[in-house]
Formats: structure tokens, C-alpha cells, sequence
């Protein structure tokens, strides 16, 4: 196995990520459309959330509560915005800060009942959320919040068009991703690997398998409240109805459409996929969701490494086919190998 | 607070209670033995109520007949999904493939499967209630708590199907098959055993209970498609409770859940399922896993 740190590709990598960064960046000045311009910044927040559950992932985790810290942040920096007055430069901070105390407080119950009962429980943890939110006179019932504040000016940048929140969502989702980066490459990272790998194995090396599965749901918790934050003072208003429990099920649909050992770029594919390809579907408004549950069958079943996982293993092997597409079964069965899953 | 009112409404959980214990049985069955954490349960469960409704209301079968038809159908959907979809999933693992991946990966397929049928039915049948008129509308009267024959049938089926089971995996060799793959599926291949239709058939348990639960519930609350969303969570908080794996915890959380919810919903109104997850979570920091399961890893 390849680590991630090789000093060979990382030139390369570099280099792939000025290119996309500037593309990106250059991409709202072509746009002139207001809507794709809000679909873009919803993707980028879908990308934020689908990297939060990469990385509890990438333990060995699987957490249906991305939604729910993403609905605590909202809640938080909405109720912080709204009674104490203060604007968002202030509140996303400070969001940060509480919902990290609070998910190590919540992580802490959780992250001891490993596999699925963790799935069950973070799951429920997000329709609860829902529910307290809806429940809460204080937070305003299932009416929701209205009028949150917008950013207060920055200097010349006033936050009153898309294309302000989408380059304030793009250096969110840069910054996310330089901190994810560093931690993945980092010996955390690959204790989190090691974990995933075998967690008995870790703990004989001396990783503490609890602690660091705990680190890692605190930190993708507290990623998923600043998407949550942003959110909040993007749309103006929090709704209970905005974080039902399938919107969970939806975040982990980014990461693995995308390619789950991709760590930054599939949750990236995924979610641009994810977003656009529904708009794209209204006419057939009613079959939508049969559309998007035969399209995840058919990800799952014959491209079992995600969108880029397939390409890249198109690529690499010149256009023979290992393991991907509709002969992957009879090629497994050749092989006996799965390409599809390359952790070993 | 009259002790008639209270004996009625520990009835009524009761009967909701053995309604969830059918419902996690099937789920914990299907975890145990195929290692799937099935989102598409619920949706059984609503296909198990519509069939209900077709085979009683619309054809006028008998009622246990129709019931039992309903769960033998709903067991055949469900080996049929498990071996158009799961079994393909499973066939692209190796041995490298880790725990998590497997987990995620058969999860996700039953949350295509889920949009699939949820969809599907909403098309199917539409939107609105469909009531289904109850075979056993009378009362019974014991001191001055009125009883509703239906609620007590419910209980006595699901008392039934419990002991079935309990014959089934303690007292026949299939049984004790199911109980070997749960804990080591590699072991049982070894000894000569198909594993690949075993798990078919834990499946079609699994989902025929499902079936079962829905169908029998059918003539208490109308029938909607969205009825089996709404009971997967409760399902897998009493999965949760009870502990995965132990299908005593399985009887003893759903009973619980069944009770704290019924005398939540009395006494403290919409916060009900908030605090019944208070509970659990109290529950969960003492004992990780359950009441009765053990923790994982």
C-alpha cells in the first residue's frame, strides 16, 4: 500500500489542486445564472459534509450524524446571531468552539459502541436533534428561525450577492480541506488507518483505539457545525424540517458515489453529482427518487470503488478492464481479487 | 388517573411493544446472519400492511389467512431482494474487505432498496390512509378496564411467533445453523454446510417477519406509505436497547420502548420520542451494547 505521503505524486498533486482551486474560483464569473451559482455553494457545503464523514470513515466509524452536528451549528450560530447580536465573523467561531466541547461530550457515550450499534445511535442522534429543535419553544419551534443576520461587511465585500458566499463558502471548504490534509498525512492519520484496517491489530501497536476514533468525531462533528454555520447565514432561516434524518443518509451518499478512499475528491464528485443530477430530474418529479435509488444500486453493485475509483482504475490498468463495470463479477471471479477495494 | 385508564394504556403499550419486538427480531435475525443493517425493514413492514389490506379488505380472505400469506409473500420479496442485490454485493468482498466497508457498502444498497419500494408504493397505491376495518371489533370488559379484543390478539401472535422462533433456533438443526453463522460464517462453510442459501433463508425470515408485524398492525392504524419510515427508527432504538444479538434484549427493549413511549405520549405530549432517547442513552453510557448484548468492536 501506497501511504498518501509518498514525495513522488505530491508535485503532482499540487499542481492538480492549484489547477482546480483556480478553476473553481475563476468558475462564478461565467456563470450568470443566480440558481447554478446557489447550487454550486450547496455542493460545496454537501462536500464539506461528505468529508466529515470521510473521516470518521476513515477509522472505521460509520456515522449517520453528520446531519445532526450540521443542524447544531445552524442552531447554534442562529441562536447566538439572533440574541446576542453578534455578527457572523463572531458566531462561526464561536460555533466552532461549543460544538467541539459538545461532540466530545456526545462522542464520548458513542464512539464506545462500535459498529453497528454506532450507526443505529448517530443516526437516531439526528432525527433527536430534529425533534428537540421542532420541540424547543426557545429555538423557535418547528416554524424555525427567521432573519439571521448576513455577514456584516468585510472592509469592501459586502455579502450580498451568491457570488460573495460562494467564494466565503470556497475558502471554508479550502481551509477544511488543508486541515484535513495535514491530518490524514500526519501519524494521526494513519493510526486512523490502522484502525480501520484491524482494530485489534492498532490496539497491539499501542493505539488507543477509543481516543483516537474519539478525535476523529470530534473534529468531523465540528466541521460538519461550521458547514452548519455558514449554512445558517447563508439561507437566513433554520428549520427543524431542513435536517430531517435522511438528510445524514444523503451526506454519506456524496462520499460513496465519489469513491471513499478518496478522501477530498469524492465527497467533492459525489456531491456536485448529487446536487446537480436531482435539478436535473425534476421533470420527472415523481420517479426522482426511484431514479436516485437505482443509480446508488447500480454504484454499488458494479462500481464498487465510486465514480473516481473507477476511473482511475480505467486508467491505470490502459483501458483493461480489473475489476470494474458490468464484467466485474466474472472478472473477481477469475482473479479472485476486488479491485474495487484498494486497502491492501 | 383512573387504575382503568392505566391498565388500558399499559395494554395499548404493550401491544405497540410486541409490535416492535416482531419488527427487531426480524432486523436482529438479518444482522446476525447476514451481517446487514437493512433500511429497507420498514418498508417490508409497509408492504406487509398493504398486502394486509389487499388480501383482507379488498379480497375478503380470512384474517389469518391473509396474515400468514402476507408474511410467507413479504419472505419471498425479501430472499428475492437478497438475492438480486445483497448477495451480488456481497459476492464483490474479500477476505481484505474490511468490517466497515461491508457494513457501509450493504447499507447503503438497502437505502437504494428503500427509495425503491417507498417510491414505488407511493405510486402504486397513492397517498391517502387506507383503513382496514378490524376483524375483532369487540370489548372485553374485566373489572371496569375495556379491553379491545384486536390489541390482545396482537399480543397473543406476537407471544406465538416468539416461541415459534425460540423452537426454530434452539430446538432444530437449522437453527442451530443460523446461530453458528452469526458467529463465524467461514466456520459453518467449512463443515460442509451452503451458507449461501442459509442466509437467503435469514433474510426471508427476517423480511416475512417484518411482513407479519406489518400486517397485523394493520387493522389498529391506517395504512399509509409512509408508515414504515416512521417505524424503522423507533425499530432500531429498540435494536439498540435491547442490544444487538440477544433476542431476549430484543423482547425486553422492545417492551420498554413500547411502554415508555405510550406513557410518554400520556403524560409529556410530542417530547415522548426525546425522552425515550434520553433513555436509551442513559442506558447506553452504562452499558455499551445494550441491555443484554455485548459491546462490539
Amino acid at each position: 500500500m501506497k501511504p498518501p505521503t509518498s514525495w513522488k505524486p505530491i508535485h503532482k498533486k499540487l499542481a492538480a489542486a492549484v489547477i482546480l482551486i483556480i478553476v473553481f474560483a475563476a468558475l462564478p464569473i461565467f456563470i450568470e445564472n443566480d440558481y447554478i451559482k446557489h447550487l454550486l455553494i450547496m455542493a460545496c457545503v454537501g462536500t464539506i459534509l461528505g468529508m466529515s464523514f470521510s473521516m470518521l470513515f476513515s477509522t472505521g466509524l460509520i456515522s449517520l450524524g453528520a446531519g445532526a452536528f450540521y443542524a447544531v451549528g445552524a442552531y447554534i450560530s442562529a441562536s447566538l446571531a439572533m440574541n446576542a447580536g453578534i455578527s457572523f465573523w463572531l458566531t462561526f467561531p464561536l460555533t466552532i468552539i461549543i460544538s467541539s466541547i459538545l461532540a466530545l461530550g456526545v462522542g464520548a457515550i458513542f464512539v464506545r459502541n462500535g459498529g453497528i450499534a454506532f450507526v443505529i445511535i448517530t443516526l437516531l442522534f439526528a432525527s433527536a436533534v430534529v425533534i428537540a429543535a421542532g420541540q424547543i419553544e426557545f429555538l423557535g419551534g418547528w416554524g424555525g428561525i427567521i432573519g439571521i443576520p448576513r455577514p456584516t461587511a468585510l472592509g469592501p465585500i459586502q455579502f450580498d450577492s451568491k457570488m460573495s458566499y460562494y467564494y466565503l463558502i470556497l475558502i471554508i471548504l479550502l481551509l477544511v480541506v488543508l486541515a484535513y490534509y495535514a491530518l490524514y498525512t500526519s501519524h494521526i492519520g494513519r493510526a486512523w488507518k490502522a484502525i480501520k484496517l484491524s482494530p485489534n491489530l492498532a490496539g497491539t501497536l499501542g493505539i488507543n483505539q477509543y481516543s483516537y476514533r474519539l478525535l476523529a468525531f470530534t473534529i468531523a462533528s465540528t466541521t460538519a457545525a461550521a458547514a452548519g454555520s455558514f449554512y445558517a447565514h447563508y439561507f437566513q432561516t433554520v428549520t427543524p424540517g431542513a435536517f430531517s434524518g435522511w438528510l445524514s443518509i444523503y451526506i454519506q451518499l456524496y462520499a460513496v458515489l465519489g469513491g471513499l478512499e478518496f478522501y477530498v475528491m469524492g465527497p467533492a464528485v459525489g456531491s456536485l453529482l448529487m446536487t446537480f443530477i436531482p435539478e436535473y430530474l425534476r421533470i420527472i418529479k415523481e420517479f426522482e427518487p426511484i431514479v436516485t435509488g437505482v443509480l446508488l444500486l447500480v454504484v454499488i453493485l458494479f462500481f464498487q470503488g465510486g465514480i473516481l475509483g473507477t476511473i482511475v482504475n480505467a486508467t491505470k490498468s490502459n483501458g483493461k478492464n480489473n475489476g470494474q463495470g458490468i464484467h466485474s463479477i466474472r472478472s473477481w471471479l477469475k482473479k479472485g481479487k476486488n479491485t474495487g477495494v484498494r486497502e491492501s | 388517573m383512573t387504575p382503568g385508564l392505566l391498565a388500558q394504556l399499559f395494554l395499548n403499550a404493550l401491544s405497540l411493544g410486541s409490535v416492535y419486538v416482531l419488527m427487531v427480531l426480524g432486523l436482529d435475525i438479518i444482522i446476525r446472519g447476514t451481517k446487514i443493517l437493512n433500511f429497507a425493514h420498514g418498508q417490508f413492514y409497509m408492504l406487509g400492511a398493504y398486502m394486509l389490506f389487499l388480501l383482507f379488505q379488498i379480497m375478503h380472505l380470512d384474517f389469518a389467512l391473509s396474515l400468514v400469506l402476507a408474511g410467507l409473500i413479504l419472505g419471498l420479496v425479501g430472499a428475492i431482494c437478497y438475492m438480486s442485490i445483497f448477495h451480488v454485493v456481497r459476492q464483490r468482498f474479500t477476505v481484505t474487505t474490511t468490517f466497515s466497508y461491508r457494513l457501509l457498502l450493504s447499507a447503503m444498497a438497502s437505502v437504494g432498496l428503500m427509495m425503491i419500494l417507498q417510491q414505488g408504493t407511493l405510486l402504486l397505491f397513492g397517498t391517502e390512509e387506507r383503513g382496514v376495518k378490524t376483524p375483532f371489533p369487540q370489548m372485553i370488559d374485566i373489572l371496569d378496564v375495556r379491553i379491545s379484543l384486536m390489541r390482545v390478539i396482537v399480543i397473543l401472535a406476537a407471544i406465538v411467533i416468539c416461541l415459534l422462533l425460540y423452537f426454530l433456533m434452539y430446538k432444530t438443526t437449522l437453527g442451530k445453523i443460523l446461530r453458528a453463522i452469526s458467529y463465524d460464517p467461514e466456520a459453518v462453510t467449512l463443515a460442509g454446510i451452503n451458507t449461501r442459501w442459509i442466509l437467503v433463508f435469514c433474510f426471508a425470515l427476517g423480511s416475512a417477519l417484518a411482513g407479519f408485524a406489518g400486517g397485523i398492525i394493520a387493522p389498529l392504524f391506517s395504512v399509509t406509505p409512509d408508515m414504515g419510515t416512521d417505524v424503522i427508527f423507533l425499530s432500531l432504538l429498540v435494536l439498540l436497547v435491547g442490544g444487538i444479538g440477544s433476542y431476549k434484549g430484543t423482547i425486553l427493549g422492545g417492551l420498554l420502548v413500547g411502554l415508555a413511549l405510550s406513557f410518554g405520549f400520556q403524560f409529556l405530549g410530542g417530547i415522548a420520542e426525546l425522552f425515550v432517547f434520553l433513555l436509551v442513552i442513559a442506558i447506553l453510557s452504562f452499558r455499551p451494547g445494550g441491555l443484554l448484548g455485548e459491546a462490539a468492536d
